[in-house]
């Protein structure tokens, strides 16, 4: 049985280079197609987990003109007439669970000669747990704490492997735009939420002493609010938007505030992953039809040169159909030996590159098919044209070339 | 002598070169017999290859009949013609035409892939003893571009005979050869031909057309001459 196969297939790989010239293309096209593929999965779940930490029960009210675009909430505009009272004044609203004014800058943290540039976020007790955040180390904020201004400190993960190390920072005092804090507590691994920011590279402190000592401000950049039944956030909205008008003395024209729901930010963030996967899924298989061609070619000028081989194949027997499906057959291999080499390389690829872009590892089993599945439909493809020249070969060409 | 194994009755060809038909073969009336060695003599241009790709299937007549074992060959598809081109003919070229990327052992087998039932357990060692007959035994796994020209020719002879043709078909066999190749070759036609094959053998080379039994001679599409050894 093998030698049926040797007599059909050896000349493959009779011409090794041209064989290698003719898999590079296919390799990169599969290989791209299989990377971009898995980044868009990867993307989509990204999103999805990034989501989790913004749930679909949070509203975020941001001073100024926010766009949601790519994701995130660009602040167009900041205005410095949201204040701590307009938070309190937010509380009265029904069906609202937890509310934290925010405020949040740039900070130098230092601690026995580490110094490090980080994000500083003023929050009160309640921003933990409506940001679902869990601390490895330590405790919360006691309210008492946000009340009586008390510099207090949460280290985010990166910060406090970065100026403590492995050791326990709880208890300890660390300097904050030259300021004592005391450590309280440590956050456990975030990652990047869904405003893209990393939640692992901040601290946290009451948002009473960062607007008064470290910023020396009398507003806020957002309030963060959390309802008890998410089916009645557009009602809750609705009623945050008539308060904040009417005190802000605002219509709809001037207004100084947005509202911001995890809704929007999906939608925006959904939006741009499909846009940029469908891109790429489209340059990737323009890679593979460019490769496609690129066998093509090479096996035309494999058939011309082979005419002879083709002619004593049909002197001794061979019908147009067997050497119709001969050439067709070694293009499907030609590209198959491509795209598993192409394939190979691109879950490599995946593997190395997913965490160099910070996003989650998965092991791209969907895109292997679809690859694989489109490599021998492109196979096929490929080889129809020089497939039909070899099969059309006339015989006679053996009795007058020499 | 025996049954006519091929029957040509007004064989004509014409090329079209251009807008000017071109006729090559101008009325071709032949029988070769069962266990014949005919050799067709021409100069070049005189219609002698044309007339073997017409009696070897790998051509059709423009006008004419053609009777290959009382089958009228030249009404069959190009099918069908494969089918006989495998059943019955065995070729051999002036420029012997092994397939380059395989080895000896590989082209003599190469006509069995094309035969409806495939290959069988012996054909391997029908092969093999094939080769070993024409003195090829310690060189089965050898590629074409490592055996001389006569070892060639002799790998493309047991390929032509691995199927047990009824007909071969010989295009200046020796064309491509030295002297002393050319001798064994003809050497080896003669024996296959005392076993009772028939072959048609085309040549410009009067030496190599005296190892015929009957020679013809064809000029200007025509025959002109025959006599017999």
């Amino acid at each position: 049985m093998m030698l049926k196969y040797r007599l059909l297939w050896g000349g493959l790989f009779y011409k090794k280079l041209r064989l290698v010239l003719s898999v590079i293309g296919i390799i990169i096209g599969v290989s791209s197609l299989l990377l971009m593929n898995a980044f868009g999965e990867a993307a989509k779940i990204r999103t999805l987990k990034e989501i989790e930490t913004f749930g679909p029960e949070v509203l975020m009210v941001v001073a100024g003109n926010v766009r949601v675009s790519a994701g995130r909430a660009i602040q167009t505009e900041i205005t410095t007439t949201l204040k701590p009272e307009d938070a309190e004044a937010l509380q009265k609203i029904g069906g609202i669970r937890f509310i934290s004014p925010y405020f949040t800058g740039d900070a130098i943290v230092r601690f026995a000669g580490n110094t490090l540039s980080t994000i500083l976020n003023g929050v009160n007790e309640e921003y933990l747990i409506l940001r679902k955040f869990s601390l490895e180390e330590g405790r919360n904020f006691l309210k008492d704490e946000i009340l009586s201004y008390k510099k207090v400190v949460i280290l985010g993960n990166k910060v406090k492997a970065q100026l403590f190390g492995k050791e326990n920072p709880v208890g300890q005092t660390i300097l904050i735009n030259k300021l004592p804090f005391k450590v309280i507590g440590v956050l456990s691994p975030i990652g990047i939420d869904a405003s893209n920011a990393d939640q692992d590279d901040q601290v946290l402190i009451p948002y009473t002493i960062a607007i008064s000592a470290v910023y020396n401000v009398d507003y806020i950049r957002g309030i963060f609010i959390s309802v008890e039944d998410p089916s009645n956030l557009h009602f809750i909205e609705k009623q945050i938007d008539s308060i904040l008008s009417k005190r802000h003395k605002v219509t709809e024209k001037n207004k100084d505030f947005t509202i911001v729901k995890a809704e929007d930010i999906l939608q925006a963030k959904t939006q741009t992953t499909n846009l940029f996967s469908s891109l790429v899924k489209s340059i990737s298989v323009l890679c593979l039809v460019v490769g496609a061609l690129g066998v093509t070619a090479i096996m035309t000028l494999a058939v011309n040169e082979r005419k002879k081989e083709i002619g004593i194949r049909k002197a001794i027997g061979a019908k147009e159909r067997d050497i119709l499906l001969q050439f067709l057959i070694e293009s499907v291999i030609i590209t198959l030996l491509g795209g598993i080499i192409g394939v190979v390389l691109g879950v490599v690829l995946t593997l190395i590159l997913l965490p160099l872009f910070n996003y989650p590892l998965i092991f791209p089993v969907i895109p292997i098919l679809t690859s694989t599945g489109l490599t021998i439909i492109f196979g096929i493809f490929a080889g129809v044209y020089p497939s039909y020249k070899a099969s059309k070969v006339d015989p006679i060409v053996l009795l007058r070339s020499f | 002598m025996g049954d006519k194994i091929v029957i040509l009755e007004d064989i004509q060809k014409t090329y079209q070169i251009g807008k000017v038909p071109y006729q090559v073969l101008k009325g071709i009336d032949l029988k070769v017999e069962q266990g014949e060695f005919l050799v067709i003599m021409g100069t070049s241009g005189s219609g002698k290859t044309t007339l073997l790709n017409i009696i070897g299937l790998l051509d059709k007549p423009t006008s004419g009949r053609y009777f290959l074992e009382g089958e009228e060959v030249s009404k069959f598809d190009s099918k069908k013609l494969a089918y006989i081109r495998n059943k019955k003919l065995g070729f051999i070229f002036q420029a012997f035409h092994l397939v380059p990327w395989a080895t000896a052992l590989e082209n003599v087998l190469l006509p069995l892939l094309y035969r409806p039932d495939g290959f069988s357990k012996n054909d391997e060692k029908r092969a093999i003893s094939l080769l070993e007959r024409l003195g090829l035994g310690e060189r089965i796994h050898a590629k074409p571009k490592e055996l001389s020209g006569g070892q060639q020719q002799r790998v493309a002879i047991a390929r032509a005979l691995i199927t047990s043709p009824k007909l071969l078909l010989a295009d200046e066999p020796t064309g491509n050869l030295d002297s002393s190749s050319s001798k064994e070759v003809m050497k080896i036609f003669k024996e296959l031909n005392a076993e009772g094959l028939t072959i048609i053998m085309v040549t410009h080379d009067p030496e190599i057309a005296k190892n015929g039994k009957r020679i013809k001679v064809i000029e200007d599409g025509i025959f002109v001459d025959e006599k017999q050894i």
